[in-house]
């Protein structure tokens, strides 16, 4: 592999033609990346006073900030590793420190500062010049990580990955082959810095000389026009969300409703967008198809926390319906009931940290390939398709499979459905857990769409019943994953008894 | 003023909480998120929409007003007090 991304970033200060900006509601702050590699170092000498070492880790649990990322870098100078932590979702409090063995905690939280840090310490060191002298740079092997992630699963508490250098590495090198971020290219980021891919951007900023803008979560529909972003990196929930106010602003644009459609994205999207990156959860196929309508390219990929990017469609090399080509240093192993595994030239990691016995033999082989629990294929062209979960696979009582994933995204049509995850308690009958799109639920509605899905559906496909969630499913009641995606062993296990009553019920 | 507004706000929430309810119906003390399903990245382009239609600068208020703003009379009073400060 060619220079280390990561060992290059902590060691050469980049040139002085590249910015970064941190938007938040009230303002916009910029700097040179070279000041932003500069006030690292500060913040690198700060913690070493500090007692901070090599090898320690330090846990972020903040919004997106300069702090944040001066934090980040300052230790990635140091070799010591950082632990993001997703706000909102954990509070920063000495049971985090001694869970994940954290010699300090950064926060801006002010009432959760008591056994922490507060971040905003981390701008006046940075800006102050006659501080502590920093370490030579770090230099890291491969296989050393350099921060670690939490990952939810289905279940249960997170579980830590500790994040090779490598890993992050290969995949910043290969997305730069494939996208070419180049001199005029300003990457917009706003989803939270915990979650380790969106600092990949500021690394490949600070590696490859293009600008970069943090945004909060809360500041980034209202600003995106006026930064005029080159590239923006969302989930699919955020563009379904834009698709539906692009479509709402265009129907005030009188003319050709394609071209309203297409002012109306310039609006809020800005007028140099390159192109739109998504993943991490399967995109609406009609949200990718109108976004490239109206000249906004949108490109989709795959991959797991514990895998890193595998697949990316991209510029010339983009198929409808697939999550495009393998990255370099990525193997897809299908095997004969077309799961798919990951083995990667630089694993993420062989292991869980902090998890249960077995969790990560569950998913790692000895060498780091992975076992996704993805459906999949590769075409004769390489590229990638994911047919859904293979936990989303039912063998019927009468042998027939059925993928509920298909199943499932037809009942999230309906505006009354906001989720659903189907089971098939008995081996029988498919019966559906919905949660609704409103409080009380329309069932009417719900009930209604299910009987239209069912004469369109093959007998085994059909719902058999309904379960309507007493209380929508969310991160807050354990339903939903920080990527707000159902839990469907927790979802079974908090409505197997009206699952099953239903069915004895409809046996009687 | 804030009649306005609330006008406003009750025309932004109903578009984007994809649901029947009519401007008229959405109750103001409710909560948003439980009662109309409104997803957090949907509040922040309800209000994005509703500050431009209503004039006001979205810089005026910090991610923790934007959390605090739970109910659409929350909204309302919230943008009232800012109308006509759009910079």
């Amino acid at each position: 592999m060619t220079e280390s991304v990561i060992n290059h970033v902590v060691a050469n200060p980049p040139g002085p033609d590249h910015r970064i900006r941190f938007i938040r509601l009230f303002g916009t702050e910029s700097m040179t990346l070279r000041e932003l590699h500069e006030r690292a170092e500060k913040v690198a000498a700060r913690l070493v006073a500090l007692g901070v070492r090599p090898g320690d880790r330090i846990g972020i649990l903040a919004a997106n900030s300069l702090e944040w990322v001066l934090l980040d870098l300052a230790a990635l100078r140091l070799k010591v590793v950082t632990a993001g932590f997703e706000p909102g979702k954990f509070t920063s409090d000495t049971a985090l420190a001694t869970r994940y063995d954290l010699r300090l905690i950064f926060t801006d939280k002010p009432d959760e500062q008591l056994d922490s840090l507060p971040i905003n310490e981390v701008r006046t060191w940075s800006e102050t010049s006659d501080g502590p002298v920093a370490p030579p740079p770090a230099r890291y092997s491969a296989d050393e990580p350099s921060t670690i992630k939490f990952t939810s699963g289905s279940t249960g508490t997170p579980k830590g990955l500790p994040a090779s250098v490598g890993s992050i590495d290969s995949s910043i090198t290969a997305v730069q082959e494939m996208f070419a971020h180049g001199p005029d290219d300003d990457i917009f980021i706003f989803l939270p810095l915990s979650l380790l891919q969106q600092r990949y951007w500021i690394y490949s900023a600070l590696r490859y000389g293009h600008d970069v803008t943090v945004s909060t979560y809360e500041a980034a529909f209202a600003t995106l026009g006026t930064a005029r972003p080159t590239v923006v990196m969302g989930v699919p929930g955020f563009f379904d969300s834009a698709r539906r106010h692009i479509e709402g602003r265009a129907t005030q644009i009188a003319g050709d409703p394609a071209a309203a459609r297409r002012a109306a994205a310039v609006k809020l999207f800005g007028d140099r967008i390159r192109y739109l990156w998504t993943g991490s959860a399967p995109a609406d196929p009609d949200t990718l198809r109108f976004f490239t309508e109206c000249a906004l390219p949108i490109y989709e990929g795959y991959g797991l926390n514990e895998t890193c990017i595998v697949s990316k469609n991209y510029p010339g090399h983009s198929r409808d319906g697939s999550v495009g080509r393998l990255l370099p240093g990525k193997q897809v192993i299908v095997d004969d009931d077309g799961v798919v595994s990951i083995r990667s030239d630089h694993p993420v990691s062989l292991a869980y940290a902090y998890a249960e016995p077995g969790d990560s033999e569950r998913v790692f082989g000895p060498d780091g390939t992975v076992r996704t629990g993805d459906l999949g294929y590769m075409d004769a062209d390489g590229y990638l398709y994911i047919r859904g979960r293979a936990d989303d696979v039912i063998v019927l009582g009468n042998g027939r499979k059925v993928i509920v994933r298909p199943i499932e995204e037809k009942l999230k049509r309906s505006p009354a459905i906001e989720e659903a995850v189907v089971y098939c308690p008995t081996e029988t009958y498919l019966v559906a857990v919905v949660s609704p799109a409103t409080e009380p639920a329309d069932e009417a509605a719900i009930e209604e769409h299910v009987d239209r899905i069912n004469t369109m559906s093959a007998p085994d496909e059909r719902i058999f019943r309904v379960v309507i969630a007493r209380q929508r499913f969310s991160i807050d009641n354990d339903l939903l994953t920080a990527q707000f995606k159902p839990k469907r062993r927790r979802i079974f296990q908090a409505y197997r008894a009206d699952m099953v009553r239903i069915q004895e019920d409809s046996h009687a | 003023m804030h009649d306005d507004i609330e006008q406003i706000a009750r025309r932004g929430l109903a578009a984007v909480v994809e649901s029947d309810v009519a401007p008229a119906d959405l109750d103001p003390a409710a909560d948003m998120a439980d009662t109309y399903g409104l997803t957090s990245l949907n509040k922040v382009l309800f209000l994005t929409s509703v500050c431009e239609e209503a004039e006001v600068s979205l810089a005026h208020f910090t991610e923790q007003d934007v959390a605090r703003m739970r109910t659409l009379g929350d909204v309302t009073e919230a943008l009232g007090k800012r109308q006509g400060t759009r910079v």
